[in-house]
């Protein structure tokens, strides 16, 4: 079965915020941005936006640590990993746990949340205009990004050698 | 117009310690460090001191020496429930032990309930006066030293509960595991001596109180010494670890770590009990120093969890030079 991931091209994003409230919306059916599971990181004087998602990991710490088996893979849908919302007790240490910062406390609903791909179709993904979500299969993603760093990589060392 | 650049990184001169887990937590890993480690202390000095004192409570004769020894499984037990009040929705709490193959939480909650149990069943035992339960003397050695093994168990879980979430640098060492232990053992011997010190139940031996003592004394040191080492590799190991330990010695947090760490765990109780060694004992002042240095074991907790911050991102690197690109080119315009 193909395996989709989310990639985010952080230089295309505007720092809009629409994948905020699209995706809270979704899943909590109000638009509150702060209960969303995307969140974009800016420094405005920079011009750096950065959408922060959940990266799915192979080796999850999330998993790994929590006592419940609430936060657990699903190889049958994306081999995403999701939180058991009937099974979460809120304890956090996942998101004490996660390098990547992600998994996010919902204080309405007292448990702790994360992506889940929109159960295969992501609101962020829809309804960036920009286009600086995609969800495309990961066999794909894994030449394309290794390119698009090796371009990156590329373009930093030349100019850093024409400094 | 001209607003000065403000580097998104490298600017911040130290990042966030984590705040999900604060001083809930922090009574928690204390209270469960104290009991458990009063325990040890308590258990090992029955077995060579003995005390017994027989009060009769309606009619029913109780030795409540014993009890004034062995009180730690109750501190877990208190200590328990503020894990609970931490949890996002608590009537699931039960849910807590359903991973234990690979989540130390749930490990925790397991040690931590087998020692409850066991540490409990022991003390009832060991208070109760009827001659057929002393006479059982092999089966409640077997008993006491079940519950010494939870005891340490739970003493050293504390520290891994912290060293499990592996992206923050400042808890990712063994010697957390071993700090805690140390401070559980110096804190649940402190405990004793209040416990037993104004009551005549063995301070009357005063060869028994100077050993106890004169033990919480060495175990004070060797918590300065894991302290300082502790710090000492934090610093060395990543750029994160060094942050935490910026932010608790010379940061927001220095109030914590001067004031409750150093002042009331270390400096203050051994002043006070020199002073007190002049005195013969002097009750008022040993019973001043413990409540301090019990104060200091809550704060090193605290400390520790509230400079926890967490490892840098990969992307971080590229991030940087990209940045520093960035300005250069804005530079030469």
């Amino acid at each position: 079965m193909e395996e989709k991931v989310l990639v985010i091209d952080h230089q295309k994003c505007t720092g809009c915020r629409q994948c905020e409230l699209v995706c809270s919306v979704f899943h909590t059916g109000s638009s509150n941005p702060s209960r969303s599971r995307i969140r974009v990181v800016k420094w405005e004087h920079e011009g750096i936006y950065l959408p922060m998602i959940c990266n799915h990991c192979e080796e999850a710490y999330c998993v790994e640590v929590c006592p419940t088996k609430a936060c657990h893979r699903e190889p049958e849908l994306n081999n995403r990993v999701v939180i058991d919302k009937n099974l979460c007790i809120g304890c956090k240490t996942c998101i004490i746990s996660c390098p990547f910062g992600h998994p996010s406390f919902d204080t309405q609903e007292r448990v702790t949340v994360k992506c889940d791909y929109c159960d295969g179709d992501p609101q962020c993904v829809a309804f960036c205009y920009a286009k600086a979500v995609f969800f495309m299969d990961a066999d794909k993603i894994q030449m394309a990004k290794k390119r698009e760093a090796a371009n990156k990589f590329a373009d930093l060392l030349k100019q850093a050698r024409l400094k | 117009m001209n607003t000065e650049s403000v580097h998104p990184i490298t600017h911040v001169k130290h990042l966030k310690p984590q705040e999900h887990w604060g001083w809930i937590i922090a009574i928690y890993l204390y209270l469960a460090g104290m009991g458990a480690g009063s325990f040890v202390i308590g258990a090992i000095l029955s077995w060579f001191v003995d005390p017994s004192s027989v009060v009769t409570i309606y009619g029913f004769p109780l030795n409540l020496a014993k009890g004034a020894i062995l009180w730690g499984p109750i501190l877990v037990a208190i200590g328990a429930p503020f894990l609970i009040l931490d949890l996002g929705i608590k009537r699931r709490f039960l849910y807590a032990c359903l991973n234990p193959r690979t989540s130390w939480v749930a490990r925790g909650f397991l040690i931590l309930s087998a020692f409850i149990v066991v540490g409990l069943v022991t003390l009832v035992i060991s208070i109760l006066p009827f001659q057929w339960l002393i006479e059982q003397i092999t089966f409640r050695r077997v008993l006491e030293i079940i519950s010494i093994i939870l005891a340490l168990a739970t003493a050293i879980y504390t520290g891994i509960l912290l060293k499990a979430t592996k992206s923050i640098p400042l808890w990712n060492t063994h010697l957390l595991p071993l700090l805690f232990l140390v401070s559980a053992l110096s804190t649940g011997s402190m405990a004793i001596i209040l416990s037993t010190l104004g009551t005549g139940l063995i301070s009357h031996d005063t060869g028994v109180l100077n050993v106890l003592i004169s033990g919480e004394q060495i175990l004070v040191g060797i918590e300065g010494i894991v302290l300082f080492l502790y710090l000492f590799r934090s610093y060395r190991t990543s750029e994160q670890g060094k942050d935490s330990v910026h932010l608790l010695l010379f940061g927001e947090k220095k109030l914590i770590f001067w004031g409750g760490i150093v002042l009331l765990g270390f400096i203050f109780p051994i002043i006070l009990e020199g002073i007190a060694s002049f005195f013969h004992g002097n009750v008022g002042l040993i019973f001043v120093a413990g409540l301090i240095l019990l104060c200091g074991g809550f704060f090193l907790r605290l400390g520790v969890l509230s400079a926890g911050i967490r490892e840098q991102i990969p992307m971080q690197r590229l991030i940087e030079i990209q940045y520093a690109l960035r300005t250069m080119k804005t530079k030469e315009n």
